[in-house]
């Protein structure tokens, strides 16, 4: 009996490893940008062709950094949050209108409420590539010295949202 | 009348061989793009390389790619671009690091177990 010992611990840890990575959502690829400092850009605005922001216009206060468009469908999902957490939470969220329609966009925003102090208009998607975004909606997590904290692939919800908010307090602290 | 056939002729020969030299290194510059891509992960979807892939955002990579091709960059240059902006997720051969190492070293653990036991269990037992 003795002899099944070992085979049997082996695999029961084996086990225990393969069925741990069931739980992984193979679709969330981690940013490669936590804790570095975001990528230098400059952009003009959707609502004004002519107002560029840049990277460092940017930095100073925390804010999320929310990817999204019009062509996305879970965008117009997690929308509603974005405005409800702009309305009773002092966070400043800008947007990131990621391959789209400057007219459809605005449209969106007027209908559904405009929860971004400013919407980034990248048309090409050149910018969202070096923020690494890969789909919508994204949002990152930036604190006040521009440093990428956190990424959440997704829609956004009230749990992340805390997540988040508490990994900004905790960087407050240090 | 001789002067200007020579010319000509000279001429036409100097248009084929730059010609056939400007199509070589375009050649030689496809021939990497076309090796790049194959290396690169798609990140939408994830089991194809950025060659295979139909995603937008493929579409936009592989522009990227060709673009710092005809700038001039090292395909080392490529890939750490990517790898930059999306972790070493988005290559084909994982580095070797902190990270992987187990990665990397495991299968050949694997096979040195296997090697002891296959040595006591034929050679030891008959002793």
């Amino acid at each position: 009996m003795k002899r099944f010992y070992i085979p049997f611990i082996i695999f029961s840890g084996l086990i225990v490893f393969l069925a741990s990575g069931l739980h992984n959502d193979p679709s969330v690829i981690p940013s490669a940008l936590i804790g570095k400092k975001i990528p230098e850009f400059s952009l003009s605005t959707l609502h004004d062709k002519n107002k560029e922001i840049s990277s460092e216009d940017l930095t100073g206060e925390p804010f999320l950094l929310n990817v999204w468009a019009t062509w996305c469908a879970a965008c117009k999902e997690e929308h509603e949050f974005l405005v409800d957490i702009a309305k009773r939470s002092k966070i400043i969220i800008y947007g990131l209108n990621y391959k789209d329609n400057r007219t459809a966009a605005l449209q969106w925003l007027q209908e559904l409420g405009n929860p971004y102090k400013e919407s980034l208009y990248d048309s090409a998607g050149n910018v969202s590539i070096d923020w690494g975004v890969y789909g919508a909606p994204e949002t990152f997590l930036v604190d006040a010295q521009g440093v990428i904290r956190f990424k959440h692939i997704g829609l956004l919800n009230e749990e992340v949202y805390q997540n988040m908010i508490k990994k900004l307090l905790i960087n407050r602290q240090e | 009348m001789k002067k200007k056939i020579t010319y000509t002729v000279f001429s036409i020969l100097l248009f084929c061989i730059s010609s056939i030299a400007s199509s070589n290194s375009n050649q030689l510059l496809e021939n990497r793009y076309a090796e790049i891509l194959t290396k690169l992960r798609c990140l939408v979807c994830q089991n194809q390389s950025l060659a295979d892939s139909d995603a937008d955002l493929a579409q936009d990579l592989r522009e990227k790619v060709r673009s710092m091709l005809e700038r001039g960059k090292t395909d080392e240059e490529i890939y750490n671009f990517m790898e930059e902006r999306y972790g070493s997720f988005a290559l084909y051969e994982p580095p070797f690091n902190k990270k992987t190492i187990f990665l990397w070293i495991a299968p050949s653990i694997l096979l040195l177990f296997v090697l002891i036991f296959l040595y006591y269990r034929f050679f030891r037992s008959q002793e």
